[in-house]
């Protein structure tokens, strides 16, 4: 018996010299890299590629979609997921191939990305799926999903050249990845916009009648509110401003100081820039000076800001029905939304939000899912969806279609007005794994870290996780 | 002739026989086929196929085969991790010198108890020269969540373990309705434990009104912000200002520790009282006879004829730490920072977050090895004591 176990122990250890022998010199841990690699064209062996210019010949032109049945991940639920199943019903029942979508929920956008991770090019891939523009550019590492472009210029199938000027220009260019040879992973569907929700009627009370345009102004009336209690708040206690650490708050109120967190020129990130620091400097002095404190729970600002103890919270536009609802059954009190408070001449909106892109499976499916995405961006059905998901239409001539609707919700009136100034953050891979640092970084200043040394760390570990990820394109 | 035709006929005997013990033979490996192709499919190869993966630089998809180079990147390199592992040794030879000392006699006895002394400090010594390098050469965010992995696991098996077996002896005495607190007691092992992670999220909140700092009030102390505490304890409580290890964990990690003690201590309790009702009533009784009070007793039968019992789950339970992933996913703040990020977490976020496949594979297969390492060290240790009756 001692014996075999010391053979076992020789043999392990033969084995795990020739492994290490087999190490190769170099190490796999990539350096930071201050540039791109060269960009690369996705290939797909079924259907050619083609590029921003539009190919003489239409590769897509005798792919035939008739009676596809295909797949689509998203993560909408209750009034959205029933809104989208009458979508996907009528396109069921409408369209001239025979085509069937299967709407299926799979999770939160969290989900539905750690499913798809492992399935990439696998057959068990859906046909659409939900996807932030850096979960697309995840996905493209392994070249999973199928460039757009093609389709979308196709003179069969395609999106007519009037049809593609009627999406907002900055949502239509969000979805091509100069990362990958400006290839489009995905089409936009809605989006949303990061806002600033203020109670209106405290803010009467406490001598103002106009909401903040300002950081200054917003320091005066935060710290103002956070002595005065709304007359009719329903709990104890106010506060002029709760921040959620969160990495796209982070760019938001980078964006109002006049910068940017990604230097697109250089492709690398800039959290430590100028506006970086000025717009953590001005938040922790919030805090410093008790005006400003955290959410510490899930929602905690929709809360406090429902029951009258919150004076100002920025959030997604997409919470507009919540904010709703939680002012109304709370402390009942009119409130509206506006900018965040900027330094720059106008002001400069954070607007995000997933759009759908087509996974690689056959030039028939790929087809048919481009099929149902043509009809789900069109814009009879970009008004009803817009309606009831209370997301913003991606297309411009659907406001004239919402006119009733932006007379019942001015604030969503207010907000849709404000898309003129939209900026975005950046598309990249690993941009998750950033965010998750980010986080900690900004939570590391409210609890009084230093802002530049923390700052500065944080943009050589996102400038590190970049470059980890895009040494994967090949 | 006919005899001749009798032995044609009638096969050898040897023949039957070996036929037949084919025969059954074939018959048990048909029986135990299943309960093996389900453990080599379920059970050992994903752990064979993450060794497969950890030599390759897998990322989404498979890349080139790598070798050691994930392991290396986690211990930064051989020397580091060799030194570690020799001040490993010497602390199980600390280990033999001690227990050594114990059966000699008493000369001998003060030399070797002095000699293990001395082994067990030049360990730490050696120990804490290979941590340090492996931590500036290595992957610090994976080896200190190995160390929050450890307090994890030492802050909440034996006071589960205490806690449980102080209810099951309770709950084991004539005491009205005692299946009711048997219940209540087991309600959290089964409630969802991300369920009960969000509640105890809302709690130890870290807002002055949350029930913990309401609780704190009345005993005039001031709020804490337990889970959204990165400090460590001993800072918080009292004041000390200790780097790295020495600190201990943080009270955020700590309110983590409340919570895995409050889900887990019913369960321990539950088999505690099946173990309380092995040990015959006779002992008590003699023990009784001989003038034992209740804690004699306590200390003399029931601890000692518990102890398969308590080594089942103390194995069990510092498995489970070590494997634990729901609740600390759900109780982690950004402002704890790493202090609440055990191994587990921290492996589910290279592979995930950081999309990286290969290198979370070592990771994993590191972490199988310590928890293979403690539960053979602890069975040694540990088993040697129990008392089977």
């Amino acid at each position: 018996m001692r014996n075999k176990f010391s053979a076992m122990i020789a043999m392990l250890l033969v084995a795990v010299f020739v492994m290490t022998a087999c190490v190769p010199a170099a190490t796999t841990t990539p350096e930071p890299v201050a540039t791109l690699p060269p960009a690369v064209e996705p290939t797909k062996a079924e259907v050619p590629v083609v590029t921003e210019e539009p190919a003489p010949t239409d590769a897509w032109a005798d792919v035939d979609p008739s009676g596809q049945q295909i797949v689509f991940w998203h993560q909408h639920t209750k009034a959205r997921e029933t809104a989208l199943l009458e979508i996907v019903d009528e396109f069921n029942k409408t369209n001239e191939w025979g085509i069937t979508v299967t709407a299926e929920y799979q999770g939160s956008y969290g989900d539905i990305f750690t499913k798809m991770l492992p399935i990439l090019n696998t057959p068990d891939v859906p046909d659409l799926v939900v996807a932030y523009q850096n979960q697309a550019a995840t996905y493209q590492l392994t070249e999973g999903l199928l460039d757009l472009n093609p389709l979308v210029n196709s003179p069969k199938w395609g999106i007519s050249e009037e049809d593609q000027k009627d999406f907002f220009p900055g949502f239509w260019a969000q979805d091509v990845f100069p990362n990958f040879g400006n290839a489009r992973l995905a089409l936009p569907p809605n989006r949303s916009m990061e806002v600033m929700y203020y109670n209106s009627d405290w803010l009467k009370e406490l001598g103002y009648d106009a909401p903040p345009t300002t950081p200054e102004e917003f320091k005066e009336m935060a710290c103002k509110a956070a002595t005065t209690p709304f007359s009719k708040a329903t709990v104890e206690g106010s506060i002029g401003y709760e921040l959620s650490v969160d990495a796209s708050r982070f760019a938001s109120w980078t964006f109002a100081f006049g910068g940017d967190v990604y230097d697109y020129e250089n492709n690398s990130f800039t959290y430590n820039s100028e506006a970086g620091v000025a717009a953590m400097t001005y938040l922790k002095d919030l805090f410093d000076s008790g005006c400003a404190r955290q959410v510490t729970e899930a929602y905690g600002d929709q809360t406090d800001f429902g029951n009258g103890s919150l004076l100002f919270t920025v959030g997604s536009s997409s919470g507009l029905p919540f904010y709703a609802q939680a002012a109304s059954e709370g402390a009942n009190f009119a409130w509206s939304v506006a900018a965040i408070p900027h330094t720059t001449p106008d002001p400069v909106m954070n607007v995000y939000g997933a759009s759908v892109s087509v996974p690689n499976t056959t030039p028939e499916r790929e087809l048919a899912a481009f099929l149902f995405l043509k009809y789900y961006t069109n814009a009879e059905v970009q008004a009803k969806w817009a309606k009831v998901s209370q997301y913003f239409p991606v297309r411009a001539s659907v406001a004239d279609k919402m006119a009733g609707y932006f007379a019942a919700d001015p604030a969503y009136k207010t907000a849709f007005d404000m898309l003129a100034y939209s900026h975005f953050e950046p598309p990249v891979p690993g941009y998750d794994f950033v965010r998750d640092e980010v986080e900690a970084t900004m939570a590391a200043i409210v609890d009084g870290g230093d802002v530049v040394s923390l700052l500065d760390a944080i943009n050589v570990k996102a400038n590190e996780i970049l470059a980890d990820q895009l040494a994967q394109i090949q | 002739m006919g005899a001749t035709t009798g032995v044609t006929l009638k096969p050898p005997k040897k023949k039957i026989h070996s036929l037949r013990a084919l025969q059954e033979n074939l018959t048990g490996y048909a029986f135990v086929a299943p309960a093996v192709i389900i453990i080599l499919v379920f059970g050992l190869f994903p752990i064979i196929y993450s060794v497969y993966m950890s030599l390759f630089n897998w990322r989404i998809r498979k890349g080139d085969f790598t070798g050691l180079v994930n392991y290396i990147k986690i211990f930064g390199d051989w020397g580091g991790f060799a030194i570690f592992i020799g001040g490993l040794g010497l602390l199980g030879l600390a280990y033999w010198l001690w227990t050594r000392a114990f059966k000699s006699n008493s000369n001998l006895m003060r030399i070797l108890q002095i000699g293990a002394a001395v082994v067990l400090i030049v360990a730490g010594i050696i120990m804490s020269m290979g941590w340090g390098k492996m931590i500036a050469a290595g992957d610090e965010d994976f080896l200190n969540s190995l160390i929050v992995t450890i307090f994890y696991a030492v802050g909440t098996v034996p006071l589960q373990l205490a806690i449980g077996i102080m209810f099951a002896y309770l709950l084991y005495q004539k005491i009205r309705g005692k299946e009711v607190f048997r219940m209540i007691y087991f309600l959290p092992y089964v409630t969802p434990v991300v369920t009960t992670a969000v509640v105890f999220r809302t709690i130890f909140s870290s807002r002055a009104t949350s029930l913990a700092n309401i609780l704190l009030s009345w005993f005039n102390a001031g709020p804490l912000k337990w889970l959204f505490e990165p400090k460590a304890m001993s800072e918080v409580f009292l004041g000390l200002k200790l780097d790295g290890i020495a600190a201990g964990p943080s009270l955020a990690l700590g309110t983590i520790i409340l919570f895995g003690i409050w889900s887990f201590f019913g369960y321990n309790t539950v088999i505690f009282l099946a173990g309380l009702g092995g040990i015959p009533k006779e002992l008590y009784e003699a023990a009784e006879i001989d003038g034992a009070n209740s804690w004699s007793a306590f200390k003399n039968v029931t601890i000692p004829l518990l102890s398969p019992v308590s080594f089942y789950l103390f194995l069990v339970s510092f498995i489970g730490t070590f494997k634990a992933f729901n609740h600390l996913y759900v109780m982690a703040t950004p402002n704890a920072q790493n202090t609440v990020v055990t191994a587990s977490v921290q492996i589910f976020d290279v592979f995930y977050a950081q999309n990286n496949f290969g290198y979370a594979a070592s990771q994993s297969i590191v972490l199988f090895l310590i928890i293979l390492g403690l539960t053979i060290a602890q069975n040694k240790i540990l088993g040697e004591r129990v008392f089977y009756g």
